[in-house]
């Protein structure tokens, strides 16, 4: 009974500890912004996409005007500035991306991202953004800490510079690799032969331990900002870049849910409502039940 | 006579409002002491007009094609239709919200005995409407062809390849196509929309009727048209309406304040209502990392993952439904309600609760030994519940039932 317990406990507290798609680094938050100043960062935030990322993932289910009344830019302003097509203010955020090319250029097509947000958390594209590094051995000569071996080129390269993985990093995952080879050979040999059980359980144990560990330093070095180093500078400082990529993650994730502030407000009413409404009925009840004995 | 009387007189002589109204309202006597647990009944009630009146229109905004019905959902109904929004997200939670209230409202029937003598046929239309609910949620998840929709059913759907012999063409006639196509899509529709409703509304209305034939039951078990008055009412029993009708509406609206939180402040309810792979459209070529089926489905899942054999674990996840239906001659208990039973009953439902829950939880998590191994346990478990029900439910000794209901 105790094992099973124990068994129970292991796999429940295992499973809320490991996430199911492993490390990825960086993993910083994004600063929360409200009222105001949001809308000011999703109006910056368009501005970026429209400028660098409409050209290859269309926002096919949003349409131009809502979104200028949403964000609260004059429909000739947008006009002017921000619908690069000869699109109506009426139109769906479109582009001319040739589907079959596409797919010959970049392995996949670029796909639509009216609902990025929602499929990938918020946080994940930030982090996604800011995740491209220099590595020779991909054919645009990048690739990314957060989505490894993307088919997309590192399109912000003017504005951020090109980053490099530190030394420290590179080694740290070199162990962690080596240490899931030595894993993964001494898994193999268990089934194999079962017999030899002691010593291989714990050459898996010691590789978790050190790939625990490297994962650990990992984190750490990342919140700290140590993960990647510039190796070219770019227009924007990194903090700057940081904060356009808020902004343009601010800006996709209204384009997600562009109802979610409305929503959010009205529930309130909502639920006041409901809970006056249940005074009354909870006081009703009552009168009614006092003949019941 | 008034007018209304007399209005009410022209009616009664053609159709038998009146006496409906009192022989299942006004009239329809009901244990006084109902508690808690006897609000899900109305509150499913509630769920399925949610679902229906949601469900209409959405069908009327929404587009049956493999084309067009990812976009018809996340461009046209959640920015174009006015308040489209809200009516996914009532549909959405309302689904999930129609099992918690259905998985409650049968435990609520496990704890006081609520299938036992006479009400069989309740428990067994019950359960038609529990299999007809799982069918009609699982094509509806078909619809916003979202990928987890197209990958979840066609693990579900390639079950059916463990039918020995015509298994292939068993699964191809259900998907009516080599895949998942267009063709399951429109077939999923017309199921989602007309057929399965029809049946759960029949099956609902034969619960209903079944249930009233023999009274409710209630927390202590006992029949309360044993004690009546001189006019023929049960001493323990209040007219349905209005006692429990404004009792019922005092549930509806702690219902409707979480209901209504989840929906306005999280539809997506942590990616276990609305799952994130649903975000991305339907392609046959991209396999999510990990597929489960949403959290109601996840117990039996989990039973079926259990099983080491494919065909056998299909048979037992099929036997894990089928074994419920045989409740009512499972127990051989003297007493119907578990508040008068031996502890060591107790102990066995509270451990079929937790059973249910660990399956439930791991049905959604993606397969280890150690996670197998718990599975298995509580799989067993299950089972043990239920086939050794003769035996333990006439362990122990019963404490003395009352004659009169308890407050």
């Amino acid at each position: 009974m105790k094992k099973i317990i124990f068994i129970i406990a292991a796999c429940l507290s295992l499973s809320l500890q490991a996430a199911e798609e492993g490390l990825t680094l960086p993993n910083d938050a994004m600063t929360k912004l409200n009222g105001e100043a949001l809308i000011i960062s999703q109006q910056r935030g368009m501005q970026v996409y429209m400028n660098n990322c409409m050209g290859c993932h269309a926002l096919a289910f949003q349409r131009y005007n809502r979104t200028a009344e949403d964000l609260k830019i004059p429909e000739e302003v947008m006009l002017k500035n921000l619908i690069f097509s000869d699109g109506k203010i009426g139109d769906q955020m479109t582009n001319n991306m040739p589907v079959a090319k596409a797919k010959n250029w970049f392995g996949a097509a670029p796909p639509d991202l009216s609902v990025i947000t929602r499929s990938r958390k918020p946080q994940w594209v930030y982090n996604y953004m800011r995740g491209f590094y220099a590595d020779e051995e991909r054919p645009y000569g990048v690739n990314n800490s957060v989505f490894a071996d993307v088919g997309m080129p590192h399109v912000l390269e003017e504005m951020q510079g090109l980053q490099g993985k530190t030394d420290k990093v590179k080694s740290l995952e070199n162990e962690i690799k080596y240490a899931k080879e030595d894993k993964a050979i001494a898994n193999k040999q268990l089934k194999e032969n079962p017999e030899n059980s002691a010593e291989l359980n714990k050459k898996i144990h010691d590789a978790d331990k050190i790939i625990h560990n490297a994962e650990a330093q990992l984190t750490e070095l990342a919140a700290n900002g140590e993960y990647f180093t510039l190796i070219k500078e770019g227009q924007l400082s990194p903090e700057e870049f940081d904060k356009a990529m808020m902004d343009l993650v601010n800006f996709l994730d209204y384009i997600g849910e562009p109802i979610k502030l409305e929503r959010q407000r009205l529930g309130l009413w909502v639920l006041l409502f409901i809970a006056l409404f249940g005074i009354v009925a909870y006081m009703m009840k009552k009168e009614f039940w006092k003949d019941v004995h | 006579m008034s007018n209304q009387n007399k209005f009410m007189q022209w009616i009664d002589d053609r159709f038998p409002a009146t006496k409906v109204w009192n022989e299942h309202l006004a009239q329809y006597y009901a244990p006084k002491n109902f508690n808690f647990w006897y609000f899900f009944g109305s509150l499913a009630l509630l769920v399925l007009v949610n679902q229906i009146l949601t469900g209409i229109w959405l069908t009327m905004n929404y587009d049956p094609t493999a084309a067009g019905a990812y976009a018809s959902v996340e461009s046209y109904i959640m920015r174009d239709v006015d308040w489209g929004w809200l009516l996914r997200y009532m549909h959405s939670t309302g689904a999930s919200a129609f099992f918690v209230v259905v998985y409650l409202h049968m435990f609520r029937g496990l704890l006081y005995g609520s299938f036992r003598k006479p009400r069989e046929l309740v428990w067994l239309f019950g359960m038609i409407i529990f299999v007809l609910l799982m069918a009609e949620a699982f094509m509806g998840y078909l619809l916003p062809w979202g990928n987890m929709s197209l990958w979840g059913a066609q693990v579900i759907i390639n079950l059916f390849s463990a039918v020995p012999g015509y298994g292939e063409q068993i699964v191809e006639w259900i998907r009516g196509d080599y895949n998942i196509s267009g063709a399951t899509l429109t077939r999923f529709f017309a199921l989602h929309v007309v057929a399965l409703p029809m049946a759960l509304l029949l099956m609902v209305f034969l619960h209903i009727v079944a249930l009233h034939k023999v009274g409710s039951n209630n927390p202590d078990g006992i029949d309360i048209k044993k004690h009546k008055d001189e006019n023929g009412i049960p001493l323990d029993g209040i007219p349905f309406h209005p006692y429990y009708t404004v009792k019922d509406i005092v549930g509806v609206a702690g219902f409707l304040f979480i209901f209504c939180a989840i929906i306005f402040f999280a539809p997506e309810m942590g990616g276990y209502f609305l799952e994130p792979p649903n975000f991305t459209p339907a392609d046959s070529l991209k396999t999510p990392a990990h597929i489960a089926p949403v959290w109601y489905f996840t117990p039996f899942y989990s039973v079926l993952r259990a099983v080491p054999d494919q065909a056998l674990g299909v048979l037992a996840m099929g036997a894990s439904l089928v074994v419920l239906f045989f409740l009512p001659w499972l127990d051989r208990c003297q007493v119907i309600s578990m508040r008068y039973r031996h502890w060591s009953h107790k102990l066995w439902l509270g451990l079929f609760v937790i059973a249910f829950f660990v399956l439930g939880y791991l049905g959604m998590k993606a397969p280890t030994d150690a996670r197998t191994l718990v599975a298995q346990i509580a799989t067993t478990y299950y089972f043990a519940f239920f086939l050794l029900m003769p035996w333990w439910s006439q362990w122990g000794a019963t404490k003395p039932v009352p004659e009169r209901v308890t407050d």
